[in-house]
């Protein structure tokens, strides 16, 4: 015997369809509007300043093995969404555009001339957010990597065309980037002969500017109160070049002093630039320390709490891929990015939107070739149809 | 301005005093209204009051630019935030208690009841004890007495609450005082600002505690 089932249970039922096909998955979000095209903007401000440094645009699959993150990442690979390939070898939506650059560096392009200059504005993936304000599990990277060059010049072209992104979406007034050299921490751990865990705990003191904390960790190691005091004060303290000089007050093993002659060509390079203003020295950036091995920097915009953007030398990378080669590289952040300037409204990027002429008329083929002249004027135009709404 | 986001209850009086001490002070007419956001007399300061778990989450977004939470909900909530001042303020212990000096050994699993389940969560793994874990949102010391748990995680002032409720520390997990924190932008954003509030904090800590020290 059937059971038809009753009226208002079907109802339910699609109520609860309905619900399912409305929302959308966490981390996820729409654009429409002023903010899509302003997004649309920002992405193409970025690419066009990139290509006028010469760099080409590359495109990266979206679906890539798992294990090519895990050699370029390391344990933040395992933030991405994985699944599995019909032949069961494992997949993942890419967390990441480096890594497949790198990839692509040393085998696709490992012929071409060095040096190679990639761009691309591309989504990644991450499935585990790392914090409370990243809470997009999908966004995009607007990213150049300058590939085959180890010089001072290499890594100042990478801040000069960063820092013009910037001014160009007339944030020249609210934005800040700071820069460091990992090997000035590396020499550090080197000459007080750390072991894994010491040195891990001594980054996160370092990375949290937990100064207290940090002096009480290197009394048990072998380094003077003067050390202790200045070294604690360094991490804290963000500057022009008179931090380096005060770093080079107390930091004198080779590899660490090495790297602070090397951040002040780069800051030199930052003055003559007329950038010292909106540039920093901040010792204290210890973030994603096994990835990079030189200059890093980090990029700050007035009224995000979190970074848009980040960079650095990675000259390990690609030899994971059997070639390796020094490499530089940054990516900026287009969610946060458009994010700022919707909050700020002070962008005029978008001003084109609301102009448009509007063609009407008495339903005929006259619209179209009327249409069809001012587009071929470059005009922006909206057909008036009617609305179904009215039907 | 900066924005400083502070933990209502337990922590307030004495965060206030302490900034208070550091030259930044609400006035007492701007205290004793019951609004949540009051601004110092210089204007340079804006306070906000939240709950204490609330704290991390208005710091991490950068509506309020530093914070002073204490560290037992940063234990648990492990927000991405720089930590460059311990405030010694609101000492408590973060304990495990049962009513036993010893933990049930042979119970094939312990249920721990806690407001803390990060925390007691990671504690157990690292001792290899399986655990159930029971989250309330309060009187956490009842559980055991009713049965619902083996043990508690829980802070601990003076441990008054846990004898009364037939309750003793089996362990200590860690020692939480009251930190500030600061959002990761605005330490470079508002670097200048920061840095003042930061050593202005840290000389009236330095102050109070030698002045605790010549007392004893």
């Amino acid at each position: 015997m059937t059971n038809p089932l009753p009226a208002n249970n079907r109802q339910r039922v699609f109520c609860f369809m309905s619900d399912h096909l409305s929302k959308i998955p966490n981390g996820m979000r729409y654009y429409t509007g002023a903010a899509a095209s302003l997004r649309r903007a920002v992405e193409d401000c970025a690419m066009s300043v990139f290509d006028g440094w010469s760099f080409e645009e590359v495109i990266m699959p979206t679906v890539d093995y798992f294990a090519l993150f895990e050699r370029g990442m390391g344990a933040e690979a395992h933030r991405a969404f994985r699944f599995t390939d019909s032949d069961g070898s494992l997949l993942a939506l890419r967390p990441d555009i480096t890594s497949s650059v790198a990839r692509a560096a040393a085998t696709l392009l490992a012929d071409r001339p060095r040096p190679l200059r990639l761009s691309y504005a591309a989504p990644v993936y991450r499935q585990s957010q790392k914090s409370q304000t990243e809470w997009r599990r999908e966004s995009t990277q607007l990213g150049c990597e300058l590939i085959g060059a180890r010089s001072d010049l290499a890594d100042l072209e990478m801040l000069a065309i960063a820092a013009e992104v910037l001014q160009r979406l007339g944030l020249e007034e609210s934005y800040c980037i700071t820069i460091n050299n990992v090997e000035v921490f590396n020499g550090i751990a080197e000459r007080l002969e750390l072991n894994e865990a010491a040195r891990a705990r001594m980054r996160a003191l370092i990375d949290t500017r937990d100064g207290v904390e940090l002096q009480r960790f290197m009394d048990a190691y072998d380094t003077t109160a003067e050390e202790r005091k200045v070294f604690s004060r360094l991490t804290r303290l963000s500057g022009k070049r008179e931090i380096i000089d005060l770093a080079r007050g107390v930091i004198t093993n080779p590899r660490s002093v090495a790297a602070l002659d090397a951040l002040e060509t780069v800051w030199l390079g930052i003055e003559s630039l007329g950038l010292s203003k909106t540039f920093e020295i901040d010792l204290g950036d210890l973030a994603a320390l096994d990835y990079y091995t030189g200059l890093v920097f980090k990029i700050y915009v007035d009224g995000l709490g979190a970074r848009v953007g980040r960079g650095g030398r990675y000259d390990h990378l690609t030899e994971n891929f059997g070639r390796a080669e020094p490499a530089i590289g940054f990516v900026l952040d287009l969610d946060g990015l458009t994010e700022v300037l919707v909050r700020s409204g002070r962008s005029r990027l978008d001003e084109h939107v609301s102009r448009y002429s509007v063609i009407k008329g008495p339903g005929s083929e006259d619209i179209f070739r009327e249409a069809a002249k001012r587009r071929a004027a470059g005009e922006r135009i909206r057909i008036e149809l009617q609305s179904s709404d009215q039907d | 301005m900066l924005t400083i986001a502070i933990a209502k209850g337990r922590l307030q009086g004495e965060a206030l005093a302490l900034l208070a001490r550091a030259g930044v002070r609400a006035s007492e007419m701007a205290l004793t209204t019951r609004r949540l956001a009051i601004e110092d007399e210089s204007g340079e300061y804006r306070f906000v009051f939240v709950k204490p778990a609330d704290v991390p989450v208005y710091v991490e977004h950068g509506i309020a630019d530093c914070g002073v939470v204490g560290r037992d909900v940063l234990l648990e909530s492990e927000p991405d935030l720089l930590l460059p001042l311990e405030l010694g303020i609101g000492r408590v212990r973060l304990v495990v208690a049962a009513q036993n000096e010893n933990l049930p050994g042979d119970a094939g699993i312990l249920r721990v009841a806690t407001k803390f389940p990060r925390v007691a969560a990671a504690h157990f793994a690292a001792k290899g004890i399986p655990v159930e874990m029971i989250q309330l949102s309060g009187s956490v010391e009842l559980a055991p007495q009713l049965g619902l748990a083996d043990c508690i995680v829980d802070l601990v002032e003076t441990g008054r609450t846990l004898s009364e409720n037939g309750l003793t520390i089996v362990e200590e997990i860690a020692e939480s005082t009251g930190r500030l924190v600061v959002n990761r932008a605005s330490y470079q954003l508002k670097a200048a600002a920061i840095a003042r509030l930061i050593d202005a904090l840290s000389e009236a800590v330095k102050a109070v505690k030698s002045e605790t020290q010549t007392k004893q």
